[in-house]
């Protein structure tokens, strides 16, 4: 099992970074494409109608990507007294738990996400011409790799391997929390 | 039994540690999996929540902030904020409050004010003789008036968390006079403090070196005009605004302050997916919890509550500021808007007050929280900075605490100081 978790962190790692990056494109894309129409609207006297509807597409593959990173990076704010305090076997039972229980709700995300994208994918999404079952797409990525990387940190946990660090860290790619 | 089960697996998943976002997201998937409906209306409604155009306003103000401190913006507010008041005594205290306040105005966020100023003041302070408490302690709650100074992302939150019917323009507007309020009872903290443990001032450089530093602050503070004038004027959404200030601190720091090269912006560009995607899904998890709280009537059973305790509005009000005080005390900032928003905002406007100046007094409630262990994120920062542990900048603490209460009772019981400026620019 330790050979697995050695080989799950470092894919992850990789995945982690891709996400991040990819995320990081997408804020400056929809930074480029809000500037542009406002440019449109007050400059060209066209707005744009597809800048806003795509903003809001590159939004939601942000915050999904963004927020699956920080599930791994541990980013994502709680409240950490309890574990902080606690010691021996209660600690390891919570630590499992916590694990287990994000797994389950990336694991929903992804079901769920699924159903509702079938469910609407003949529709169209208005200004941008796509399907509009792609509006749930992030929600089942962003749950596949919340589910990736939970199992990831369980999986260390138990074997008590350590977690691969995002490749380019060392280069200064890669913010800090 | 329904909305125990809510709040209550809510609750122990929060001690337990489970990350705010999921705690969300899992707790009104144990409701609705009692109530009998079906679980794909989580996602949908999650979905929906992580839908709004001026959600987008959220990352895009973190990411100017960010620019900004990456091209140096932090040193040259310092530089004219000691020009200002560094000749008062407590010198480096009264600069660190205006530094604060100005730098607030720009980034917008109080945990990126208290690491930005705080890291560049407090070694300072100490090297010049301020004990470290002391400047752990004013950095940590001067940073909270960040959040009062326009433009604050979180008033966006809870605008979105409102449901987007309150004006941001008015927000923005409501949070100049508590914002000044609150600089201003702080320096009397530090100065009083200064003087009790004798701590020096400085020499007035004279007003030539003042205009000076000012002008070479302003591309800066400029930014703080342009969103604010954006908005106010309703030329621009808060969402394009925020994007012109992200085109803007870009040119500047590149162009003006020339302190920005590459590996600067990929910094910040990576350090604003890190810290706005997490506060965005979390937005979007807390949109299914806010429904299933509508679906259950939580709203109108505590407007029921609160009213079998006291009809006096005074005293619900002050029931409120202590319920808000304590859940700061182990809630961040973000989901405490999220929550709190659609349980209280019914409340108080049943005992007539105005959702603008609600906004005001929750979020200088929730900032006060950050300043407050065991969740005091401001807090942390600062102390991380000074090598102060908690419980050391507890100790002297309180008479910051002192101060930021009295402007919270202050604004919570003269609404004016809240709407009369949004007033003035109706």
């Amino acid at each position: 099992m330790s050979g697995f978790a050695r080989m799950l962190t470092r894919i992850n790692a990789r995945l982690s970074l891709i996400a991040l990056l990819a995320a990081g494109l997408g804020l400056i894309a929809m930074t480029a494409i809000v500037a542009w129409t406002v440019f449109g609207r007050y400059i060209l006297n066209a707005t744009p109608t597809w800048g806003e509807p795509t903003s809001l597409f590159l939004m939601l593959w942000f915050i999904l990507l963004g927020g699956s990173v920080g599930v791994r990076e541990l980013d994502h704010m709680g409240f950490d007294v309890g574990l902080h305090y606690l010691r021996g076997p209660a600690k390891t039972a919570l630590i499992i738990a916590n694990e287990v229980l994000v797994t389950l709700f990336a694991c929903a995300m992804v079901w769920y996400g699924t159903e509702l994208a079938a469910k609407v994918w003949s529709d169209r999404l208005p200004m941008i011409g796509i399907s509009k079952g792609w509006d749930y797409v992030p929600i089942i990525a962003g749950g596949s790799l919340i589910a990736l990387f939970s199992i990831e940190k369980l999986l260390l946990f138990i074997t008590g391997e350590d977690l691969a660090p995002m490749p380019l860290n060392a280069n200064g790619l890669g913010g800090e929390a | 039994m329904a909305i125990t089960i809510l709040f209550t697996s809510f609750a122990a998943l929060l001690l337990m540690g489970v990350p705010v976002a999921f705690c969300l997201g899992l707790s009104s998937m144990a409701t609705v999996l009692y109530i009998g409906i079906p679980p794909v209306v989580i996602f949908q409604q999650m979905s929906t929540g992580m839908n709004a155009f001026a959600m987008l306003a959220i990352p895009f103000f973190i990411y100017s902030g960010d620019l900004m401190i990456r091209g140096g913006i932090a040193d040259r507010l310092i530089q004219f904020a000691s020009s200002l008041v560094g000749h008062l005594r407590g010198g480096l205290g009264q600069v660190n409050v205006i530094t604060c306040t100005l730098f607030g105005g720009i980034s917008g966020s109080a945990v990126a004010d208290a690491s930005a100023v705080g890291g560049i003041m407090i070694p300072q302070m100490v090297k010049r003789g301020y004990a470290p408490d002391y400047a752990v302690n004013v950095t940590a709650n001067a940073a909270i008036i960040a959040l009062l100074i326009p433009p604050s992302h979180n008033m966006i939150i809870y605008s979105l968390a409102a449901g987007g019917t309150i004006s941001i323009a008015d927000l923005f507007t409501a949070g100049v006079i508590p914002g000044a309020l609150l600089c201003l009872a702080l320096m009397v903290a530090a100065w009083a403090v200064a003087v009790n443990r004798g701590y020096p001032a400085d020499i007035f450089p004279g007003f030539l070196t003042v205009a000076r530093l000012f002008i070479a602050a302003t591309p800066g503070l400029l930014l703080i005009g342009i969103i604010f004038g954006g908005v106010r004027s309703g030329i621009f959404t808060a969402t394009e605004s925020s994007c012109i200030a992200v085109i803007y601190a870009l040119l500047i720091t590149i162009f003006v302050y020339r302190g920005l090269d590459l590996k600067g912006f990929t910094h910040a560009t990576l350090g604003a997916v890190r810290t706005t995607a997490m506060v965005l899904l979390i937005i979007g998890a807390a949109s299914s919890f806010g429904w299933l709280m509508a679906f259950l009537e939580v709203p109108k059973a505590t407007i029921a509550l609160m009213q079998s305790i006291s009809d006096n509005p005074l005293v619900i009000l002050l029931m409120i500021n202590v319920i808000l005080l304590v859940l700061g005390t182990f809630m961040d900032m973000a989901p405490m808007i999220i929550i709190c928003t659609p349980i209280f905002l019914p409340v108080v406007k049943a005992i007539g007050v105005d959702p603008v100046h609600f906004g005001v007094i929750l979020i200088l409630n929730a900032g006060i929280g950050l300043n407050t262990p065991p969740v005091g994120s401001v807090q942390f920062v600062a102390c991380a900075i000074g090598k102060v542990s908690i419980s050391e900048s507890m100790k002297t603490i309180w008479p910051f605490y002192g101060a930021s209460v009295a402007v919270l009772l202050l604004i919570t019981y003269v609404p004016a100081f809240s709407l009369w400026l949004p007033g003035v620019f109706r």
